[in-house]
Formats: structure tokens, sequence, C-alpha cells
């Protein structure tokens, strides 16, 4: 049997996983414009 | 037993059509998109410019008059008087006794709610600033001269106010629940708290004067302002004007403290939606800690209740210090204090909306008591009936779970995006680059993401 009695009590994460996208996207973002502002 | 509603009260469980989580997959999705088209298509400030159109004089003049003035100023003190009579007199059960709902349901969300629209409707009818007046105007008439009055320190700015919120809630949410109460404290205490407070502001009033602490230090007219702020009429030397929406708030955080009052007002409405959802394990533990230690259980319970809430407040002012921080790392930044001053105002949405959220439902039921039942019989005795409506019931059932549900989502969507258009409309200010200003709204934007998504959390374990 799966383990799923207590699914529920991380279903935080779910809400936390779009915050996540955005940050690591700003980062991958902000990096890659510093290194263009660094070549130029 | 007390029945009056929950914050977040429901008919009965949500039957939604697809898992409450992707309801932030979603709200996020329209951040994104509301980001980008922002970036596309604003590259010129808007908002900075009130664009004031005047009421006509006649009109404005009428409004502005003195015996509106006295008659509104009249209003309001005379209610206070009945919420307070009613405390101090009527019956215990808070949701029979006309001044626990009026205080904290009718005043206190609905100044808010009718403020983000219309403007600063509380100052007309704040009985604490028609009392002042009123001394200050027989002061003058018996003695011949204005009153001196200490000058206010600028470096105290709203902060008298931003603290002065966090005590009230923590009287109603921390204090009040310690004692047993589902919603509030009990008249009685709210009542005294009412006159302590009253005490207090006329003593401030006296010190610095009747507009100088109403503009800065008195709590309900700085917090319900910040609110009106975003409405569509505003004053100016005794003439009323008409002005573009959200543009007044753009000048609203000048003032020391405006930042941390903001703050405390979306952490204390996450605090109170949080205790009976997110964070009652954690509570249950602490409390379940300071009790194994010999700490006596109500005092364990403020305790606890009241370290929660000042987490609360950190983990928002932390947010909001990290979109800060990540704006300064665009060339030609402004300093960070300059930074977290003119991006404070882009809160004042997102704190309307978890009001809206959180609460939209507790006033739309308790009002219908309040219009009927506890109007007939305000101090709950069961002894008359003014209205003939004292036998009257609240219809729960005139709001389902799911409509709920939609205005809490679309209430937190709607606000985050207006703060993603202020915080955008402020950045082209400091970096008229538009590149470089939509750059600065990155760290915004996962700011703002962050609250939806924190406030959609925060309802849904509240609402399961």
């Amino acid at each position: 049997m799966l383990p799923v009695a207590h699914v529920g009590h991380y279903l935080w994460v779910l809400y936390l996983l779009p915050v996540a996208i955005v940050v690591a996207g700003i980062v991958k973002t902000t990096r890659a414009q510093r290194r263009e502002g660094e070549e130029d | 037993m007390i029945s009056l509603p929950v914050a977040h009260a429901l008919a009965s469980r949500q039957d939604l059509p697809i898992p409450a989580w992707l309801f932030a997959w979603a709200a996020s999705i329209v951040l994104i998109a509301s980001f980008f088209a922002l970036s596309a298509a604003w590259r010129k400030p808007q908002f900075e410019d009130e664009r004031e159109r005047p009421f006509g004089e006649r009109l404005s003049a009428t409004l502005t008059s003195l015996p509106v003035q006295a008659l509104c100023g009249a209003i309001g003190v005379f209610l206070l008087g009945v919420a307070i009579y009613a405390g101090l007199r009527g019956t215990e059960a808070p949701d029979r006794n006309f001044a626990l709902t009026f205080l904290f349901v009718t005043c206190w969300l609905g100044f808010p709610f009718f403020s983000a629209i219309f403007g600063d409707i509380f100052r007309p009818f704040n009985p604490w600033r028609a009392v002042g007046r009123a001394a200050g105007g027989a002061f003058r008439a018996i003695a011949g001269e204005r009153a001196a009055h200490l000058d206010y320190p600028e470096w105290l700015g709203r902060w008298p106010a931003a603290i002065g919120l966090l005590a009230t809630v923590w009287l109603e949410v921390v204090y009040g629940a310690s004692g047993g109460v589902a919603v509030g404290l009990a008249p009685h205490a709210a009542a005294v708290a009412a006159l302590f407070y009253s005490g207090y502001t006329l003593a401030m009033m006296a010190v610095f004067g009747t507009e100088e602490w109403c503009e800065r230090g008195e709590i309900f007219s700085v917090y319900f302002g910040m609110f009106g702020r975003l409405g569509i009429f505003g004053s100016r030397d005794g003439r009323l004007y008409r002005r573009r929406p959200f543009s007044a708030v753009t000048s609203w955080a000048t003032i020391p403290g405006s930042a941390a009052l903001v703050i405390a007002s979306i952490a204390s409405t996450s605090f109170d939606g949080a205790q009976e959802g997110a964070f009652k394990a954690g509570i249950e533990n602490t409390f379940e800690w300071l009790i194994e230690r010999g700490v006596e259980p109500t005092a364990s319970l403020r305790l606890t209740d009241t370290i929660f809430m000042a987490l609360t407040f950190a983990g928002v002012a932390l947010v909001y210090t990290l979109g800060v921080r990540g704006m300064r790392t665009v060339p030609g930044a402004p300093s960070f204090k300059k930074l977290r001053t003119g991006f404070a105002h882009t809160l004042v949405p997102i704190a309307l909306a978890y009001l809206v959220a959180h609460y939209f439902s507790l006033f739309f039921f308790q009002e219908q008591a309040q219009f009927t039942y506890i109007l007939s019989d305000p101090l709950g005795t069961g002894h008359t009936d003014l209205f003939g409506t004292a036998n009257n019931i609240v219809d729960y059932k005139i709001l389902t779970a799911n409509m709920i549900w939609y205005v809490q989502v679309a209430a937190l969507v709607v606000g985050h995006v207006i703060g993603l258009m202020l915080a955008h409309d402020r950045a082209l200010v400091y970096w008229p680059d538009y590149k470089k200003a939509t750059a600065s709204q990155y760290w915004m934007l996962a700011v703002m993401v962050a609250f939806t998504c924190f406030g959609l959390y925060l309802l849904s374990v509240a609402n399961g």
C-alpha cells in the first residue's frame, strides 16, 4: 500500500512550486543579462 | 457558546471542478502574463499625477460645510457611544451585542471596503476627530487663540498607527480568542478597550493637534485612510474632487512607518486566516511545549499566538525586503531606503485583497445580523424590538462555498495585478529606460506571486 494518509500535509509544496519556478526564471534571466552586459 | 460565523464562513464544503492548488498555478500565470503585458505596453508613468477633476463649487461647499461636518461627526460620536454603552450594559453573547459586530465587522471591515472605492469616508465620521475639533473650537472661542501643540516628531511618522494596528488585531484575535471566544473579544472588554483608546487618542490630539494626530498616529484614520487612497474621491483645501483610481496611493508611503503599517495589515490578516488552518499544528505544538514547561494555559495560548503573529509579520516583511533587494541589482537603482519607501504603496491593494478574501463572507453574513436583529435589539437582552426585526435570522445559504472561493481567488488575483501595475509605474519613475524598469520588476513579480500563492494556500486550508 502507498503511504498516502498524510499526503494532505504536503499540499503546500504545490503552492510553493509556482513561486520557485518564477524565482528560478528570474535568477536565470538576471544572470544571462549580467553576462551580456559584461560581454558588451 | 458563540454563533458568529468564523472568518471564512461557509455554507457548505466546496465542490470545485479542479483542485484548489491549481487556482494558485492559474493565478500565477495571470500575474506573469500581466507582467509581460505591462512591460510591452506601459512605457510611461501614469499614476504619478492624480488628474483631479474638482466637484462643482456649490456641491463642494455644501458637502464640506460646517453643519454637514458637524452632523457627520455627531453621527460618529453617537454610534461610538451606543457601541460602548451596548458593550458595557448589553449581553455578553457577542453575536447578539451591537458593540462587537459594529466595531469589528461594520467599521473594521466596512470602512476599508468602501474607502477603497469612494476615498476616505471615515474622516468625516471619525468620532475622535469630531470631539477634538469641537474641543479646539471651544478653546479658541474661550481663550481667543488657537491651542498650542507640540511639533510631531518627523521620525515617528506612522509608527504609532502601525504598532496600534497590530495591537488592535492582537486584542481581537489573540487576547479575545484566549478567553475561549471564537471571534474577538467579549463585548464588555471591547467597550473598555474603546473607552481606553478614546482617552488615549484625545490626549494625543491635545498634545500634537487633532489633524496632525489623525494624519499620522490615530490608528483608524491612518488605516482606513490608507485604503481611501485607492478610491476615486478626495479633498484638498476644502474642495472635493474626483481623481484617477489608485493614483493618490502613489504619494501615500512617503511618511516613515508607512511600509510597516501596510505590512502589518497583510500580516495580521494572514495570521488570522492561518491560525485555524495553516499554522494550527505549529501553534498546537508550541502551546503544548509551553504547557509542559509549566506555563499557565491561557498565558501559553496568548504567548504562542503572539509568537506566530510576530513571525507572520517578520515573514511578510522579509518577502517584501527581498523584492526590494532584488531591485537594487539593476544598474541605476536608487538607495535601498528609497526603494523600500518608494514601493510600499504597491502593497496597499494586496492588503485590501487579503481583507476581501479573508473576511468578505463574514462581512456579508454578519451585516445581515447588524441590519436586522442587532439593530432592533442593540443590547441583545431580548427585551426590545425597535424596528420589528429582532427575530430575523442570518441567511447563510445566500452564498455558496464555491461562490466564496471564486470571490476569494478573484480578489487576490485582481489585488496583485493592481500591485504589479503600481510597481511597474513607479519603476518607470526610477528607471526611465523601460527595459531597466522591467528588469527591476522581476523581483516584485516574485513577491506578488509569493503573496498570491500564500494567500490561496491559507484560504484553501482554512476552507478545507
